[in-house]
């Protein structure tokens, strides 16, 4: 089945071996999954508030996939019928040597949809499965509460893990199993799948993040701030609404959005890594990435089992024990990769490549850390400010957001010249390579960041059904405690989720260069006019209009994203100020009707998902039209460095504000009630969709366009040459004008019916 | 069962069928009014003040709703409460906090010759005038001043608390505000230099206003009442023995 000229045996195996540590991984997901499910779920207090967000869970779940199918359905036969628009590459004429061009293309259209259809499922089963987990784990963790912190401890984690693993090991079958069957004519398909999976972490990102925001700050403004009730409390109508969110933002999304960056990862390592092996025939350019994520896989399950506490605790620093597991995989698998760089490879520029990559996930982490924990200066520096008003404590929290952006880009950048230096004097390919072999470092431990952020969630639910079903107060305690620890994980592996959709972001853009390099050579361009040659020139106006407008794009998108979060909270904010006047509520002897909450986040988040993924797939498509393929390369490095960098402010001020009120909460300047906490409370409110739903909307969004960008590149080729004017290209460029401004417009009424006007 | 209360914020004396956590739970969050904020109320002994209320009014007003729900809450005073229930007739004291939560503390008698940890105090007088003063007093020598005719201004009790200073408290030129939550820290600084000159002064007011609500946080030894030499003692706990004795209330305040 595999056809891998120059292949040695060691390789065949290796192979198999992927593919079996792909299953493996799988495997333990489900055998996580049984032991999780042994557990008993509480009393019957607390399943009847679980069934609550179970059934919410299920109903986001399934509107979710209604709006999703027929969308992956149009693409999967838009990107079936791309291939007779541009034919097959020389690649895989070489691989399918003596098929006739017919029978090709049906080969790679079948092959791309195929791929597409799967990356898709990939990412939507770690979504929601990975949420379904997390939905069945939180009551068993708020049961286990009652008896031990070591043990529920243990079922958050390893609930976490579930998800981990199913990334882990969904990512590196697509990506192996793709390998197999294409080969060295892997690229034509491989973007099929790396857009499937981007494609749908993005509706997961958007979805989730709208839902959850909604639910919370519609829930915090009426219940905590109106009303004076606590967190979580039975009387307020949007409570299981935030439950749900949490799992629907921090899990589902998350999960979804970590597992592009992961497949897509492997997709510019493999792109780059079979242009390098056509050059140089030595196929560990390929293999060696997928051993790293092999031994990766292995490293996060050992290290699952170093997360535990204390049995006889009653609370411990979950914390400790959750980076001892993640410390403890990062040296076994740097340990594992140099053992396979000095007797596989006799070469240690990949083995530099990946360490700089482990390397950037813990300096981004450490940044993330400084700037967001509340032990940190910047954190009670912005605490501090809450004592002169809200004002004071937005503006230092914007201040040092920007500022996290600028050390956080300057990291990535030094870590780009760091390849540079490891392939000094080489060609661009072999740096690009490098870029993409940094991304598969990072990642290497995507298991134990999944489980890190699966864990917030869960630890937050249980918290939720602690507090609903009134349970005693130790178990109170080791639920606050494990709840406290998520919040510091979830930050955390936001920190590398962003970090590592700019690598990847880098390393598709580097494939876009060579990919469109190798269309133009197949079009008969010129050398002096290939892009590889030329480069992407912002001295040229066209160019330098796509970089403005490739800038603007994370604005616009982040524009329409809080615009929703509001739209919807505020209609939250109106049906649980309405159910507060029904008698009865407050009294505690009505239950309120959860659902109605439930309902709205649930139509307010799927009705976003449309419109703004079609700003995203048709927007390179516009520029590429209307500008040419070069001003594209352009736009993509303004979407690039301006979702960078907007994507880490918003994410780490809103964070920061976050912190700074948990650190007045906890006592500082009065704690709860005082004015300093008042002024907290707006700036976590500001902060809330910044950090939750716009920032990392932003990851899959640069990735899309990316992916789009290199799957229409060939078309632009093919029909834009140069110095001529195509009626085609223009009448294409401008019917997705008329779609994005239709979607804007629809994106900010929410929907195309006017709402009238409510002073 | 009923239950007499004597609310501190605002004043008043009343009777409700719920027990203290019950009524202070809908004190603080009301039910269809929507009332938030914090309580703050003593338990009083009926038998105690059998002949200052009208009983027989109270027996046919207090009693359950046509549905058997509990009556929450009968006015039977709102003006010039403390003045007259006698200091013997007041059981524990009960803080709520905004949310609902409630903690009880238990009354004690109050040892005047104990010294205090602190030179300068700060008080937030409670019942039956509110203003913040800072005081170079003790708690009792504090009480006893404004409730003994000593001075042009007579109180026929008093019920404050006592609040943290924090760092200012031993030195009030050199030491960090910081921390302190208080509105217009400097002027409060101000407030405790004066006292700590010159002066002969030894009551200082900080602010003439009080704004409603007390942040717990922020109590330093507990709440004091009393007239003259007749003082009883309401500790508060630190805030380790409060998360461990009532979480709930621990965490929401």
């Amino acid at each position: 089945m595999i056809s891998l000229p120059g292949a040695s045996p060691f390789e065949i195996i290796a192979i198999w071996t992927i593919l079996a540590i792909a299953f493996f991984g799988l495997a333990y997901a489900m055998f996580l999954r049984r032991q999780v499910m042994a557990c008993d779920k509480g009393t019957e207090k607390m399943q009847d508030v679980w069934d609550g967000i179970r059934v919410g869970a299920d109903a986001y779940l399934k509107r979710q996939l209604k709006t999703i199918v027929p969308l992956i359905a149009v693409f999967t036969v838009i990107l079936f019928l791309s291939v007779y628009v541009v034919p097959p590459t020389d690649e895989s004429k070489l691989r399918f040597a003596g098929y006739s061009d017919e029978s090709l293309k049906l080969i790679i259209g079948i092959g791309r949809a195929m791929a597409f259809i799967m990356g898709s499922v990939f990412s939507l089963m770690v979504g929601q499965f990975g949420m379904r987990m997390a939905v069945q784990a939180n009551v068993r963790v708020a049961s286990a509460s009652r008896r031990s912190f070591g043990e529920a401890l243990k079922i958050a984690y390893r609930a976490g893990t579930i998800t981990g693993m199913l990334t882990d090991g969904l990512g590196l079958l697509g990506g192996t199993l793709i390998f197999i069957i294409f080969g060295v004519a892997s690229p034509d398909t491989l973007l099929g799948f790396g857009f499937g999976g981007t494609l749908l972490a993005l509706f997961m990102r958007v979805g989730g993040g709208i839902y959850t925001k909604a639910a919370d700050v519609g829930a915090d403004l009426v219940g905590k701030v109106e009303a004076g009730l606590p967190e979580d409390d039975e009387r307020n109508a949007a409570v299981i609404a935030d439950l749900v969110g949490d799992n629907v933002g921090d899990c589902a999304g998350m999960a979804a959005d970590i597992f592009e960056s992961y497949e897509v990862t492997i997709v510019s390592t493999l792109i780059l890594g079979v242009v390098l092996y056509t050059q140089t025939h030595q196929l560990s350019w390929i293999i060696f990435p997928l051993l790293v994520r092999g031994i990766g896989v292995l490293s996060s399950i050992i290290g699952t089992y170093l997360v535990k506490g204390n049995k006889n605790d009653k609370t411990n620093n979950a914390l400790k024990s959750i980076n001892k597991g993640f410390y403890s995989s990062a040296a076994i698998s740097i340990a594992a990769f140099g053992v396979l760089s000095y007797f596989y490879l006799g070469d240690w520029r990949s083995f530099f490549s990946v360490v700089v990559g482990i390397l950037l996930a813990v300096v981004l982490d450490e940044i993330t850390k400084h700037f967001t924990d509340g032990t940190y200066r910047p954190v009670k520096e912005i605490a501090k400010n809450a004592k002169t008003g809200s004002a004071t404590l937005l503006l230092k929290g914007l201040s040092y957001g920007f500022e996290v952006a600028v050390w956080q880009t300057i990291v990535i950048a030094v870590t780009i010249f760091s390849s540079i230096m490891i392939y000094h004097g080489q060609p661009i390919v072999y740096v690009l390579y490098g870029v993409a072999m940094t991304g598969i470092g990072m990642l290497t431990l995507t298991g134990n960041n999944v489980a890190m952020d699966a864990f917030g969630p869960i630890a937050d639910n249980a918290n939720g059904i602690g507090e609903l079903s009134h349970l005693d107060k130790d178990a109170r305690k080791i639920m606050d405690s494990l709840d406290a620890t998520g919040n510091t994980t979830k930050a955390i592996t936001k920190g590398v989720a962003i970090g590592s959709a700019v690598i990847a972001a880098v390393a598709l853009f580097g494939s876009f260069i060579t990919d469109v390099t190798k269309v133009q050579i197949q079009m008969g361009f010129d050398q002096t006019a290939q892009l590889l040659s030329t480069g992407i020139r912002i001295s040229v106006p066209m160019v330098f209009i796509g970089l403005l407008i490739g800038g603007t794009i994370p604005f616009l998108f982040s524009s329409l994203t809080i615009n929703a979060v509001t739209r919807a909270a505020s209609q939250i904010v109106e049906e649980v100020r309405r159910q507060f006047r029904i008698p009865g509520i407050i009294e505690r002897t009505v239950k309120p009707d959860y659902q109605r909450a439930v309902d709205i986040c649930t139509v307010s988040a799927q009705r976003e998902l449309v419109p703004l993924a079609l700003i995203a797939v048709l927007s390179p498509i516009l520029i590429g039209s209307f500008l040419g393929v070069e001003a594209l390369g352009g736009f993509l490095a303004g979407v690039i460095l301006s979702g960078q960098l907007l994507a880490v402010f918003m994410a780490s001020s809103g964070g920061a504000w976050d912190n700074a009120k948990k650190t007045i909460e906890d006592g500082l300047y009065g704690g709860k009630g005082s004015e300093a906490h008042h002024a907290a409370v707006v700036g976590d409110t500001v902060g809330d969709p910044l950090k939750d739903t716009a920032g990392p909307a932003l990851n899959p969004m640069i990735k899309v366009i990316n992916l789009v960008s290199l799957l229409a590149a060939p078309v632009l080729i093919a029909y834009q040459k140069p110095g001529q004017t195509s009626i085609g290209m223009i009448v294409t460029g401008v019917i997705c004008l008329a779609i994005i401004v239709g979607a804007i417009a629809y994106s900010k009424n929410g929907g195309f019916k006017k709402i009238p006007f409510e002073p | 069962m009923k239950h007499i209360y004597l609310s501190a914020t605002p004043e008043a004396l009343i009777a409700s069928m719920l027990p203290p956590l019950e009524f202070g739970d809908y004190l603080s969050t009301g039910t269809k009014k929507q009332n938030r904020g914090q309580a703050i109320f003593f338990e009083v002994d009926l038998a105690q003040i059998e002949d200052l209320i009208d009983m027989e009014s109270l027996n046919k007003r207090c009693v359950p709703h046509p549905d058997g729900k509990p009556k929450n809450s009968v006015y039977l005073s709102v003006y010039r409460v403390l003045e007259k229930i006698p200091l013997a007739a007041l059981k524990s004291l009960y803080l709520t906090s905004d949310n609902g939560y409630t903690l009880e503390l238990k009354k004690h008698t109050y040892d005047a010759s104990k010294k205090t940890k602190n030179h300068l105090h700060l008080f937030q007088e409670l019942l039956p005038v509110n203003p913040l003063v800072a005081s170079d007093m003790t708690p009792s020598a504090f009480l006893k001043r404004l409730t003994d005719g000593s001075i042009s201004i007579v109180l026929p009790k008093l019920f404050f608390v006592d609040l943290k200073l924090g760092g200012l408290a031993a030195n009030p030129q050199k030491a960090s505000a910081e921390y302190l939550p208080y509105i217009n820290v400097g002027h409060l600084k101000d407030c405790l230099e004066v006292l700590t000159g010159d002066y002969e002064k030894h009551m200082k007011t900080v602010l003439r206003v009080f704004s409603g609500s007390i942040l717990y946080r922020t109590i330093e030894s507990g709440f004091y009442i009393g007239a003259k030499d007749e003082m009883y003692f309401y500790p508060f706990p630190t805030m380790a023995e409060l998360e461990d004795t009532n979480y709930e209330f621990y965490r929401s305040i």
